[in-house]
């Protein structure tokens, strides 16, 4: 009791300070030194539409390459963490007969979408981190209705690294052309869809690199599930 | 050659880690080697780009996508950069060599990956110009560290990983609300544009911002009311992550924090900030000191005074001084050698004794009397005593307090410093005057390394004006915000 009490008062303490503080930051109000200058320039800079994404992947690409990076660490933390010299399965009811028919059904068109999503990145909301999410709920709903699924592990755990590779790569490349790490040769040097924008065939290499994203993401996530619904066999 | 080649520095562990899945195929050797490989090589794009820095005296911008700052993300590698990129470098080589032996449990693949991303993290938190990407590579370095902790997979570890991760992840999020604080009021990601704009901050807001990001970083750097978790991790982690994240996970953090107080130094609440700063940090120095006095396990008990030891750093970090933070640079150099060998040392022995117990120290001296000389070089350096580097940069330390006017903080300090000699000194004792013992095989590579290291301590010990010369030109770095602003090359967006 005298625990909660002091709790909820210190609680409120810092959420009084909290407040002192965000009451000085000017809300509403045109702030955007940055974020102007994206808005103005983003399509003829970056040949994308959507002004998010050619912030995330172009403007502020090193930040993504981090977040890429942040994921692979917890799908390889959980891997290292979970590993066992033996893991099966261990699920014991098998799906109903509605559960089993409806992912068989509903799986092609969650996949379809996932991509769909990433490849439009430039174009619409979403991009690599949701198409990937989303293509990894496919291979969940897989997992959670058949209780022998299991994802081809070799094959996902290089895709996992080569995706990655050719991120880096994708920014090697660009030291190399323009000099610059994650330089957008695409766009930049090659005019790549310039009188295209809007279109699926433009955008620099911001659809590349989301397809990358949206491979690595779908695999690291499928590789995390895959991982924690496994237990381990003695031999 | 362009400067621009330094982004390799993130370019390379980045892809060598995401490489590894691909040749985990050839067994387990091949990977440790292939870390080795890959370290030798991140040393060498180091040491050209210190080597770089310090000619031309000029700093490396590198201009990630060749987007000029504020509107792209900038790598800002000065003269504390280049010093600090490559001692994460050379640490993260001779642990890789370590890892070679050390290392025996299984998944190794995953091992090399989570140890080329905390490298890679520990350098990026370094190197970066922008706040938020700073998070980004804090994220990096720590998630890693979370993992690394529990890899022994003990229960041991597994609850002290839960600790780090539980507080780690509170630290993050404070972190996360002061730059959306400080975004919110200045517009800007940039560092070097906040610290343009700084002086026309809101000064509650900035306070409040300043204040969350020191809490938010104090979880990395270990500074006293959010450490808990360091003693448990040290003690639970595998032998070369300890001495990874002594002599440079810890540095980076309380790096982060002091350059962001620098930063902001023309905001009107700051003083107050230091104020907070230097009594968390005294507080780090005597409770570390006075845990470690009590400690049978010599790995928990260096973890203590390694905490301390960041507790001075953190100290002259918040006097707000041109001579505090020289002497902080300098201290963050010699501690990074003295804990490297000393982890090092402790955790060879631990290895092949099997355990880090006290008992297992007795008669060391005559047992393995190579890694007993670089423990006992480790302990007198860092007890301070003269010819041994740690004492110069006490010194100054200590000097640096005292102009300032903080004499109880001196005193304090002081006063700690005696409670390490004590228990630095019955250490000594147990491994040269009790027990007995016929000598045993030593690994020529660890051995070599920890002369490599003893040697390191006693040059400066003797010959400490090249270090401290360094030491000057990199605290210049942090402290000279001006020159800061000046050398990145913002474009006028705003302003």
């Amino acid at each position: 009791m005298l625990k909660r009490a002091l709790a909820i008062i210190t609680l409120l303490i810092i959420g009084y300070w909290l407040a002192q503080g965000l009451a000085g930051v000017p809300f509403g109000e045109d702030r955007m030194l940055v974020g102007q200058y994206y808005l103005d320039h983003v399509k003829e800079q970056t040949g994308a539409v959507n002004a998010v994404t050619a912030v995330v992947v172009n403007y502020r690409g090193f930040d993504t390459l981090g977040e890429v990076t942040v994921l692979f660490i917890a799908s390889t933390g959980v891997g290292a963490l979970l590993w066992r010299r033996k893991k099966e399965r261990t699920a014991k009811t098998e799906g109903s007969i509605v559960l089993t028919t409806g992912t068989r059904l509903l799986v092609p068109f969650v996949m379809l979408f996932g991509a769909y999503i990433f490849i439009h990145g430039h174009l619409t909301p979403g991009g690599g981190f949701p198409g990937g999410a989303t293509i990894a709920t496919a291979f969940l709903l897989l997992y959670m209705a058949f209780i022998v699924y299991e994802i081809p592990h070799k094959a996902f755990e290089k895709v996992e690294g080569a995706v990655g590779m050719t991120y880096v790569i994708v920014g090697l490349i660009g030291l190399a052309i323009g000099g610059y790490f994650l330089y957008d040769w695409i766009w930049q040097d090659w005019q790549w869809g310039a009188e295209n924008i809007g279109r699926l065939f433009s955008g620099g290499f911001i659809p590349v690199i989301y397809t990358i994203i949206g491979l690595k993401v779908g695999t690291e996530l499928s590789g995390i599930i895959d991982n924690m619904v496994k237990e381990e066999v003695s031999e | 050659m362009n400067g621009q080649y330094a982004s390799l520095l993130i370019a390379l562990p980045l892809i060598s880690a995401f490489f590894v899945p691909l040749i985990k195929g050839a067994g387990k050797k091949a990977v440790k080697y292939y870390l080795v490989l890959i370290t030798a090589l991140q040393t060498g794009i180091a040491a050209w780009v210190f080597q770089q820095v310090y000619t031309s005296g000029k700093p490396i911008i590198v201009m990630a996508g060749a987007w000029r700052p504020p509107v792209g993300i900038n790598l800002y590698i000065g003269h504390f950069a280049a010093l600090f990129v490559f001692i994460v470098a050379l640490v993260s080589f001779l642990m890789a060599v370590f890892s070679v032996r050390a290392i025996q449990v299984e998944p190794i693949d995953k091992y090399a990956m989570l140890f080329l991303l905390l490298m890679l993290g520990a350098t990026g938190m370094i190197a970066t110009g922008d706040i938020f990407n700073l998070f980004v590579f804090m994220e990096i370095t720590a998630i890693s560290a979370y993992a690394l902790t529990a890899y022994n997979k003990t229960g041991e570890a597994a609850e002290a990983s839960l600790k780090y991760i539980v507080l780690g992840g509170i630290g993050s999020s404070f972190f996360l609300i002061g730059i959306a604080l400080i975004y919110g009021s200045l517009g800007t990601l940039n560092m070097a544009q906040i610290a343009q704009l700084a002086g026309g901050m809101n000064a509650t807001v900035a306070q409040v911002g300043l204040a969350l990001i020191v809490f938010g970083l104090a979880v990395e750097a270990e500074l006293f009311p959010l450490n808990a978790w360091a003693p448990d991790a040290y003690q639970a982690a595998p032998h070369p992550i300890t001495a990874m994240f002594s002599a440079f996970v810890v540095k980076a953090g309380i790096y982060a924090m002091a350059r962001l107080l620098y930063l902001m130094q023309a905001v009107g609440s700051w003083h107050s900030v230091l104020k907070l700063l230097v009594v968390l940090a005294t507080l780090t120095v005597i409770v570390a000191e006075l845990a470690a006095l009590r400690q049978k396990n010599v790995k928990r008990m260096i973890a203590y005074s390694s905490i301390a030891q960041i507790g001075l750093i953190a100290l002259a970090f918040a006097l707000g001084t041109q001579s505090g933070v020289d002497a902080a640079v300098f201290h963050m150099v010699n501690h990074a050698i003295v804990k490297g060998m000393l982890f090092l040392a402790v955790g060879y022995v631990a290895m092949s004794l099997g355990g880090a117990e006290l008992e297992n120290f007795r008669g060391l001296g005559k047992r393995m009397p190579l890694m007993a000389f670089g423990i006992s070089v480790g302990a007198v350096a860092t007890v301070g005593i003269p010819l041994f580097n740690i004492f110069w940069s006490k010194i100054r330390i200590i000097l640096a307090t005292l102009d300032v006017g903080y004499t109880w903080a001196a005193v304090l300090v002081l006063t700690a410093s005696v409670v390490e000699a004590v228990y630095y000194f019955r250490l000594l004792h147990v491994i040269w005057f009790q027990g007995e013992g016929t000598k045993t095989d030593e690994n020529i590579a660890i051995g070599l390394m920890v002369l490599f290291l003893a040697t390191l301590v006693i040059v400066i010990g003797i010959y400490p004006d090249y270090a401290w010369n360094i030491a000057q030109k990199a605290g210049a770095d942090i402290f000279n915000v001006a020159d800061y602003i000046k050398n990145v090359p913002l474009m006028g967006v705003g302003a």
